[in-house]
């Protein structure tokens, strides 16, 4: 039988395999998927987020590693949904409508999934609408808006109206990310939060959903 | 570093980038025009100019301003057609030698800007990375896609853009960071390139793409303490210039050159051509580490 801590190096190390084979032992014997999941597999996730922000890791390794939290959680998930466990939290993510740009979106969607975040990816050019529908689901979702261009960028503000106009914006949280956004954008649309990088968007979500 | 035969549209006159916005933000156009200057001398062939969503106004000005500070042609770069007309309308090609200007960039979506070609004649770089579908604009996600987008385009720009011909098109068939290839799309862009190439109706058109996005989110070394980014991108370079790319939106800081086939730029890059997946970052990443 493996050791379920080898479970935490195969994802810090990206060995998909490996997380794979670990996972299915643990499982076989009778590890509790939830203790998988808060013991090993979140821990080495923020451990990548931490060495990607000291520039230990880059984006390859970022998402080498989510690739092998991802393999784990698709066999853990349906056991935590059986046992009634909750997720961190609820967040849909997207690029704003009339940019097509997906990288840093997906990279975010990433490494939420790795931090215990269900995640609903929208795409890319989604309007303010499908925002707004995605987040009236469930109460308390994070809205997770992307944007290259500066000239999309203004999109953010027409979902955070959108979510005004439609009475809820007491009822979601919004954060922002893409290369022309700083916090000081953020700031001056009313978002809950910014994040300049995809690790960071983890501890930002875990803040808010907290 | 000058490659023969490889034009630079020298891109730090741009609002993304940090340093250039907190000019823009100072309204520090003297500095903006010193960056105008500086790629000049360092061999760029055109002067991008991006200014972001600021008023249109400010790209007249500009325009008009670093024309005065130098004679190579401009790359007037946005999505926003009042934008392009008033940059398009400020430029004087006597300023550069009688050479047109570039208009960056013209996608299906936005192909009505073709008709400011009436007020200024000039290059357009078309976005044949992207396609129409259901009346909304969607990434290509194949090569055959991007030689449809290709084609779809220049015939639009020679239909509606009197006297224009193929050696006045730049296709710009998107490139994507190598860091995150995990969907195919250096597989995609080379293809396209071929495919394009082998297209007598498309034979003298010109190719472009953003050179630095091809690295960006990767170390600046290899674990041996060599570049990795000039590396990398010359392998790109090396490959993709048989095909027809003639022209980057690039650094003219960053030290291009051709490789020879065994170099291990030229390795990575080619074993990343063959695989796929997850496999082109383990690649990527064992060049580096």
């Amino acid at each position: 039988m493996s050791d379920p801590s080898e479970l935490y190096e195969a994802i810090l190390h990206g060995d998909a395999r490996k997380a794979e084979a670990v996972t299915k032992a643990a499982l076989e014997a009778k590890v509790d998927p939830s203790e998988l999941l808060q013991k090993q597999m979140i821990p080495a996730m923020d451990e990548v987020g931490k060495r990607f922000e000291c520039n230990e890791y880059f984006v390859p390794e970022l998402l080498i590693a989510a690739r092998a939290m991802k393999t784990s959680l698709e066999l853990i998930t349906p056991l935590l949904a059986e046992a009634g466990a909750e997720p961190a939290g609820r967040v849909v993510i997207g690029t704003v409508q009339g940019d097509l740009h997906d990288i840093g979106k997906n990279l975010v969607a990433s490494m939420l999934e790795g931090g215990g975040f269900q995640v609903v990816d929208l795409g890319v050019d989604v309007s303010p609408e499908k925002f707004i529908e995605a987040a009236k689901q469930k109460e308390g979702t994070i809205l997770a808006l992307s944007a290259l261009l500066t000239t999309t960028m203004t999109m953010m503000k027409a979902v955070i109206e959108a979510l005004e106009k439609e009475g809820i914006r007491d009822k979601a949280k919004v954060i922002i990310g893409g290369a022309p956004i700083t916090q000081q954008y953020a700031d001056e649309i009313g978002a809950d939060g910014y994040s300049d990088n995809a690790s960071a968007a983890v501890a930002l979500a875990r803040k808010l959903a907290g | 570093m000058a490659i023969a035969g490889l034009t630079i549209i020298g891109e730090t006159i741009n609002d993304s980038v940090p340093s250039t916005k907190a000019l823009f933000d100072a309204g520090d156009v003297e500095e903006l025009l010193e960056l105008a200057r500086f790629q000049d001398q360092r061999g760029a062939g055109y002067i991008d100019v991006n200014i972001g969503s600021r008023p249109p106004e400010l790209m007249a000005e500009l325009v008009a301003k670093i024309q005065g500070a130098t004679s190579k042609p401009l790359s007037i770069d946005t999505p926003d057609p009042d934008i392009a007309r008033a940059g398009l309308e400020a430029y004087d090609p006597a300023r550069a030698g009688g050479q047109a200007p570039i208009l960056n960039s013209v996608s299906a979506l936005r192909a009505d800007m073709l008709e400011l070609y009436r007020i200024q004649p000039f290059k357009p770089i078309l976005l044949v990375s992207e396609q129409v579908v259901d009346g909304q604009s969607r990434p290509c996600h194949t090569a055959a896609e991007t030689y449809d987008a290709t084609r779809s385009l220049v015939a639009a720009f020679r239909e509606q853009c009197a006297g224009a011909t193929n050696d006045d098109c730049i296709l710009d068939p998107g490139i994507a960071p190598i860091g995150s290839d995990t969907e195919g799309n250096l597989h995609r862009l080379i293809t396209a390139m071929e495919t394009i190439r082998a297209d007598a109706d498309l034979a003298g058109v010109h190719a472009s793409v953003g050179l630095s996005n091809f690295t960006v989110m990767l170390p600046p070394k290899r674990a041996d303490g060599s570049p990795l980014k000039s590396a990398l991108e010359s392998a790109f370079l090396t490959r993709a210039m048989p095909l027809g790319l003639d022209m980057i939106v690039g650094s003219v800081k960053r030290k291009y050159q051709l490789l020879e086939p065994d170099h291990p730029a030229m390795v990575c890059l080619e074993e990343c051509l063959k695989a796929s997946g997850f496999d082109v970052l383990m690649r990527v990443r064992e060049f580096y580490s």
